[in-house]
């Protein structure tokens, strides 16, 4: 059964020629993930296969097809913030939550994924939660800083 | 009332200009205006005032220090702090002093000249205009600018395309997210020039995901402009669109970001042929990074010879150097080409941070080679590099101190290549992954007699056979590490 949300934003992207990255980006947008469930659907939509839509559903580290936490933490691992003991604090996050990269908090609150460069470098070593860059982050702070997100 | 400024770059704000903003949003008498930044990113939070004598500014700022700035107390006058004195600014010049969105800031600095002067020229003349300025793509590859766009504009098409590629996904690197952030005016000015001279009607830029702050302001500003005007000329109106990626390193290479632009796993493609001829859905495209657009107004509103007379011989204009790692001011470095790698680590980066020693230096991103102290005297310019074997990339520096384990960035270089390869080509997928296990038996301490020798095969596998620079770099901070520091690798 199709969602009606979806079928909403399959009709507005039935452009020729398609773009699956766009209508898989715009999916998670509105809905938070990709249900592999609904890749049959969205590939008959757009009239491409169910192959395209998975090879692209896969390739791409930000399409999800699960949910995320509340809150969604990147912690920087590019050269600057590896300079600066960027894997020092991810370890501190990973410790703190008690989950490694690419997993969910059991309460739902966070989910830990890594990123190679926020663009933050003169400001590092850096986290993104949410979206929103925070900067200089020493380890000791990492409680502090988690905690302080509902 | 006083007016404060404060910058709204994603990095100021990280600093704490955005926890300032905040704790003075109430104050009475207080006006507070969010410009670009200026890229002295060790001095934010940096609060300005125009006082009598000129812009001062109070750097390192917390909420705390509002009464002194009010009454002029403290502060240091903008013209004097040596980071920025010291700089030759074209591209930045206006940055930490302009509204980012605000196109009245912008002209009245010099914005639109380039693209006016463009109109009143024919295709050729734009083109040549480049030719002369020796202007070579800031993205990378550094191939002439006026070479493709020769190309993309002779090819007979009843569609043409012109792409910005602001995936700046080097890490290191954020010139182009300050440019998108700071004044986007100047991207989609150079972007519009482009489309005049080789007769396209349609724009993308591609921003990475990991930058939401650009993107938003990307698409204000192509709003603002085509409110204004700008976005139209007697050939019709330009549709310029901003189209966010999805977390891909390798679709910053040219044809992989053509192939997620239109809506597919971002797998590079063999050239040739090339996107200038074939491109965006199998039509000419010029695809140049932020960096290089942003300079082509400056070229057409100042002259090609003006640029070519600034730099090294095959390196002509600035390059914006973006200093990061251990050093005591990380931040935005424009000058002409030809410095040394030590004078700017130094005289701009300011030496090592507090308590830390030199080890190495990286340039070019997580493709780009490692120096040791002693080859410190490499002067900055793409031919120099060229002939080191080495890349200048995107002017990324990073510098790591002597606490730094050269076996585990090594992993962690091959262990990023491993996780972005695109996988079309056998070198890179399976290369990357061989190197990546090698370094991590030896960090286990069950290395094998002549592992090394294989992962130098590996790695000279990889250079030659890839298709495309992420494999065929991929090796090269590896290599580099091992050849400067052997130690560690026994």
């Amino acid at each position: 059964m199709s969602e009606p949300v979806l079928a909403a934003i399959l009709t507005r992207h039935r452009t020729s020629p398609p773009n699956i990255l766009h209508t898989l980006l715009e999916i998670q947008e509105t809905l938070g993930s990709v249900s592999p469930g609904a890749i049959p659907e969205i590939a008959r939509s757009l009239d491409v296969t169910e192959a395209d839509v998975a090879g692209v559903l896969s390739y791409y580290p930000e399409l999800r097809t699960a949910k995320p936490g509340r809150h969604v933490i990147r912690v920087c691992l590019g050269e600057s913030c590896m300079a600066n003991h960027g894997a020092t604090v991810l370890a501190r996050v990973r410790a703190h939550l008690k989950i490694e990269v690419g997993e969910t908090t059991r309460d739902g609150r966070f989910t830990l994924e890594r990123v190679y460069c926020v663009g933050n470098c003169a400001v590092g070593p850096s986290l993104m939660v949410d979206g929103e860059v925070v900067g200089r982050v020493s380890p000791d702070q990492v409680p502090a800083l988690l905690d302080s997100y509902p | 009332m006083t007016r404060l400024y404060l910058s709204n770059d994603t990095s100021a704000r990280a600093a704490g200009t955005e926890r300032l903003a905040q704790a003075w949003a109430s104050a009475p008498g207080l006006e507070l205006v969010r410009t670009s930044a200026r890229g002295a990113f060790f001095l934010e939070p940096l609060v300005e005032r125009d006082l009598p004598g000129g812009r001062m500014a109070w750097s390192n700022a917390t909420p705390d220090d509002l009464p002194n700035i009010l009454a002029g107390i403290g502060g240091t006058p903008v013209n004097r702090i040596a980071f920025l004195a010291d700089q030759q600014r074209v591209t930045f010049a206006n940055f930490g002093m302009t509204r980012p969105l605000a196109l009245e800031d912008y002209g009245s600095l010099g914005g639109w000249q380039g693209l006016e002067r463009a109109g009143s020229l024919s295709p050729d003349a734009i083109i040549g205009e480049l030719k002369t300025s020796r202007l070579r793509g800031r993205g990378g590859a550094a191939f002439p600018v006026w070479s493709k766009w020769q190309v993309a504009k002779d090819a007979a098409a009843d569609q043409k395309y012109v792409v910005a590629n602001a995936d700046e996904g080097d890490a290191g690197t954020y010139c182009d997210r300050m440019i998108m952030e700071g004044e986007p005016f100047r991207l989609i000015e150079g972007m519009l020039i482009c489309a005049r001279a080789i007769g396209a009607t349609r724009g993308f830029i591609y921003c990475r995901q990991e930058y939401p702050a650009a993107a938003r302001t990307l698409r204000e500003a192509i709003a603002a402009a085509e409110r204004a005007g700008w976005l139209t000329d007697e050939r019709g109106r330009f549709h310029l669109e901003v189209f966010v990626g999805a977390g891909s390193y390798v679709c910053g290479e040219e044809t992989a970001l053509l192939e997620s632009l239109e809506g597919r796993r971002g797998v590079v493609r063999a050239k040739p042929p090339y996107p200038a001829l074939s491109g965006l859905y199998g039509k000419p495209t010029i695809v140049s990074n932020v960096l290089t657009f942003a300079t082509v107004p400056s070229i057409l509103a100042r002259g090609g010879d003006w640029h070519a007379s600034l730099g090294t011989e095959g390196s002509r204009g600035t390059m914006a150097l973006q200093i990061g790692g251990r050093v005591k001011q990380p931040g935005l470095v424009e000058i002409p080409f030809g410095a040394t790698l030590a004078e700017v680590i130094e005289r701009f980066g300011g030496g090592m941070a507090a308590g830390a020693r030199f080890k190495a230096v990286q340039i070019g991103g997580p493709l780009g080679s490692l120096f040791p102290a002693s080859r410190l005297d490499i002067p900055i310019c793409y031919d120099a590099f060229s002939k080191a074997g080495a890349i200048l990339g995107h002017g990324g520096i990073v510098v790591y101190d002597d606490g730094t384990d050269m076996v585990e960035l090594a992993r962690h270089f091959m262990a990023f290549t491993a996780d972005e390869s695109c996988g079309k080509c056998t070198p890179c997928r399976i290369g990357s992954v061989r190197s990546r296990e090698i370094l991590e038996q030896l960090q286990a301490g069950r290395s094998r007699p002549g592992d090394l020798d294989l992962l130098a095969d590996l790695g000279e596998t990889m250079k030659g056979a890839s298709l495309c620079a992420l494999g065929q770099r991929a090796p090269y901070p590896v290599l580099t590490a091992i050849e400067h520091f052997p130690d560690e690798f026994r």
